[in-house]
């Protein structure tokens, strides 16, 4: 397979799973709002900026912006096409990196992405505010039946597993973030503002904090299936157990990481104790370590200092399967160290000259 | 005539009609179409507008517009009403095709090897080797099985008494050939019952008769062939036809950056190393193929590629050099070309061509800009030309400097009037557009030509240019036999 045509399959593939997630953080937070209305004051901006921590674009979102709501979280995130991040952004890109490879994709894999675009295009801020469920809804089921669509209609061999990768590697990402907003809404400087104003009994602030996990596994679609291992138990433990470790829900953090795994060995023929090279040592290396992890090993590391250890390691394997696979051949763009990889690119990054080649295209 | 057609004003005494002949009676070939849209009213033309539509946006069936910067991307416009080529008819355009791009061979043949019909005078030598198009590095080189224009796309169209005649060769990279593909599906969703009252001759396998020339150009001799697409890219305006080709074929999209030449050996980079290829299809004009021979500054090609090719370890479809034989100055000379290497009177005919370069045609290009089409030598597209009667005092002065300045570059033709066919774009009338017709030609071990080809339609009202970048759109064509 040509490496060009696999790394645009895997950048389409992760740009979708980012609009999915993104989706998903918010359609999160506005229910948590709706659940805490009567509990605590949800007009707090705090609610929002986590939003826009856990997204680690702070300083984007301030130039543009100068103060936190629904309505400039929602923009940014949804509309915004000066963040790469925001949803119409990763359809964009999602969408132009298929179009790029539309020979290789199935036609029913293109007209999905072509449709999610062309719906994006027609949605507008009023109609997200008026029916936010609705229009989450419809992000996260465009990607399941992407997903579908791709299971079905495509070969499941060297492409397929590209996705895979890329799919499962943007998913552990999105999970340990969407976690770590839970921390950051406990951060002690937020956490007391958001307190302040109101009676801060121990049942209150008790029932908050369960509700807001509840919020948590519902973004992952994960409160039935965490019900169903642990019954009603909802405390914290358990769920980051779930969230974290277990190893048969697909938006846990193993599950994925094993499931990202599995594709990367399939490419390469890599086996247990055997890997042949880097992106396939340093995902066994994290998948053996989940296996071996208990929720205490990961809170005397600190969860968030955990979380972002996770996440600075996927980015590192994101990179070795640039080298291995789509960087083949040419030197001259291999990073020169860490810093300057390319994990949250694709199509618009990474491709030295890029105007010139469109200008000469144009001839 | 019935109620769809009722308002339809043909005008024949004017313009050659394809449907309505000049006693204002539909042509024979047309009556079971007539018949079937007669039974359509409005509403259900819209429907069916709408089929089409969605077909073609979720295809992604989509053209680059330049210099817009929102929505470059549009639906290429679709025109629902077909072209009906009788049989007898698409016999002559066949045979006259194949004798032409046969002969069209044999000049480049000869051009790049013993120039034998410079040296006889039949074409004054200047012309030829002066040509934008000529390609000096490669005399002596030889393509596999002699042949330089594998795929051709030469535009006809008819004159005031319908008859048939060459307006231009397009002998390079000729583009176009997946509308003619998709406009066939889309009519066949949109109109499933006219399909079965008409024996249309099949065009499906186009793609499958392409493949099979670029096989047979292969420098090595093994099953399968490694053939792959070269395209600028994602940008490029016809980016969504070469990646449907590829598809279509079976074969790898690739662009520059996904080739690589090593000891003069041409490889695909990939997720597992490199792969040999024998054939590329390149829609990448010459001067941008090679950085090391031709434009150092271009990032479409692959360093190297031309030796390799010199060396024989790569085809090329078209050969390098070709466009010297679609230089328009050069066309005013074609039916001598046919004439004195296949000893036969041309089939098609060409358009009266006056050269400036010669002092006499001068004369009578300048005297009478304000009738003639004055075109660039080497521009397509629709850029780079003067039609006399729709310009102003003040455009022919500016062209009539230009000639003079540079009379090798310009040729100068009468306006033909092209023919007209009732069309059906804006979803409220139909009117007559001109319109003309491009057959894609595929020379390999033999010359085939799928009956039919892609249908161009002037959509503004009485405009003659047909071009999708100026606003031309295209119809389906049925090759019918009776």
């Amino acid at each position: 397979m040509l490496s060009r045509v696999a790394e645009s399959l895997f950048w389409m593939s992760r740009y979708f799973e980012r609009a999915e997630n993104t989706a998903r953080f918010l359609d999160v937070n506005f229910n948590l709002l709706l659940d805490l209305n009567n509990i605590t004051h949800t007009e707090n901006p705090n609610y929002w900026i986590a939003l826009i921590l856990v997204t680690s674009d702070r300083e984007r979102f301030n130039e543009l912006y100068t103060e936190y709501n629904s309505h400039t979280v929602t923009d940014y995130l949804v509309f915004n096409k000066n963040n790469p991040n925001s949803i119409t952004s990763c359809v964009s890109l999602a969408r132009e990196n298929a179009r790029s490879i539309i020979e290789s994709i199935s036609s029913e894999m293109w007209e999905q992405v072509n449709n999610l675009y062309h719906y994006l295009q027609s949605v507008t801020p009023q109609l997200v505010h008026n029916d936010p469920y609705s229009f989450y809804k419809e992000i996260k089921s465009a990607s399941h039946l992407f997903q579908g669509i791709t299971d079905n209609t495509f070969s499941h061999n060297e492409g397929w597993d590209f996705i895979q990768i890329a799919k499962y590697l943007e998913r552990t990402d999105n999970i340990a973030r969407l976690i770590d907003v839970k921390y950051h809404m406990l951060l002690p400087e937020l956490h007391s503002s958001l307190e302040e104003s109101e009676d801060s009994t121990d049942i209150v602030a008790g029932s908050v904090d369960i509700i807001q996990w509840m919020a948590v596994l519902k973004s992952c679609s994960a409160l039935e299936a965490f019900r169903k291992v642990y019954l009603s138990k909802i405390d914290p433990d358990n769920i980051l157990r779930f969230l974290i470790l277990d190893r048969s829900f697909p938006r846990s953090i193993n599950f994925s990481v094993c499931a990202a795994e599995d594709a990367l060995w399939r490419i390469s023929g890599s086996s247990r104790h055997r890997y042949v090279n880097n992106a396939d040592r340093l995902i066994g290396k994290m998948e053996a370590e989940l296996s071996y992890t208990s929720i205490e090993d990961i809170y005397s590391k600190g969860l968030h200092l955990y979380l972002a250890d996770l996440e600075q390691r996927l980015v590192k394997i994101g990179e070795q399967v640039h080298l291995t696979y789509f960087a083949y051949h040419t030197p001259e763009i291999e990073p020169q160290d860490a810093d300057e990889a390319l994990p949250f690119t694709g199509v618009a990054g990474g491709r030295a000259n890029w105007s010139q080649a469109q200008q000469q295209q144009q001839q | 005539m019935t109620r769809f057609f009722e308002s339809y004003e043909a005008d024949p005494s004017r313009f050659f009609d394809e449907v309505i002949s000049k006693t204002g009676i539909p042509r024979q070939h047309y009556d079971k179409l007539l018949h079937r849209f007669g039974q359509f009213s409005l509403d259900d033309i819209k429907a069916r507008r709408q089929i089409v539509n969605i077909f073609f946006r979720n295809q992604g069936i989509t053209f680059t517009v330049y210099g817009v910067e929102e929505g470059i991307e549009r639906i290429f416009p679709f025109d629902l009403i077909p072209r009906v080529v009788p049989a007898n008819e698409w016999q002559t355009i066949e045979k006259g095709l194949i004798q032409r791009i046969t002969a069209l061979n044999a000049f480049l043949n000869d051009i790049y090897h013993g120039q034998k019909i410079l040296k006889d005078k039949v074409i004054p030598a200047e012309l030829v080797l002066g040509s934008k198009h000529f390609r000096r590095e490669f005399v002596g080189v030889n393509p596999p099985l002699g042949i330089y224009i594998h795929v051709t796309g030469s535009d006809i169209i008819r004159d005031g008494e319908g008859n048939y005649m060459v307006l231009e060769d397009n002998l390079r990279t000729p583009s176009g050939v997946s509308y003619m593909l998709q406009n066939r599906q889309a009519m066949k969703r949109a109109f499933p019952v006219l399909f079965e009252k008409y024996k249309i001759r099949p065009i499906e396998n186009y793609p499958q008769e392409l493949l099979h020339t670029l096989q047979e150009i292969s420098p090595v001799s093994k099953n399968a062939p490694n053939v792959v697409v070269l395209t600028p890219g994602i940008y490029n305006s016809a980016y969504f036809e070469h990646s449907f080709l590829a598809r279509q074929m079976g074969v790898e999209l690739t662009e520059g950056k996904d080739l690589v030449v090593n000891n003069n050996k041409v490889y695909t980079r990939t997720t597992r190393g490199l792969e040999r290829v024998d054939v590329i299809y390149r829609r990448v004009d010459d001067d941008y193929l090679d950085p090391l021979v031709f434009r150092p500054d271009s990032k479409l090609g692959v360093a190297g590629l031309i030796n390799a090719y010199r060396k024989g370890n790569v085809a090329l479809a078209n050969a390098i050099g070709a466009g010297v034989a679609d230089d328009k100055v050069i066309y005013s000379f074609t039916p001598d070309i046919i004439k004195y290497y296949l000893g036969e009177d041309p089939i098609l005919q060409i358009v009266p061509t006056w050269l400036p370069s010669k002092p006499a045609h001068l004369k009578y290009i300048l005297e009478n800009l304000a009738t003639l089409v004055v075109k660039a030598a080497n521009e397509s597209g629709g850029y780079g030309m003067l039609i006399g009667p729709e310009s102003t005092v003040a455009e022919q002065e500016k062209f009539a400097e230009m000639i003079v300045a540079n009379p090798r570059n310009y040729i100068a033709q009468p306006t033909i009037s092209l023919s007209r066919h009732p069309s059906f774009f804006n979803d409220s009338e139909i009117f007559g557009c001109h319109i003309d017709l491009r057959p894609y030609v595929l020379y390999g071990k033999t010359v085939t030509i799928v009956p039919g080809g892609l249908t161009r339609v002037a959509l503004k009202r009485g405009s003659l240019v047909v071009n999708s970048s100026q606003g031309g759109g295209s119809k389906d064509t049925w090759v019918v036999d009776e």
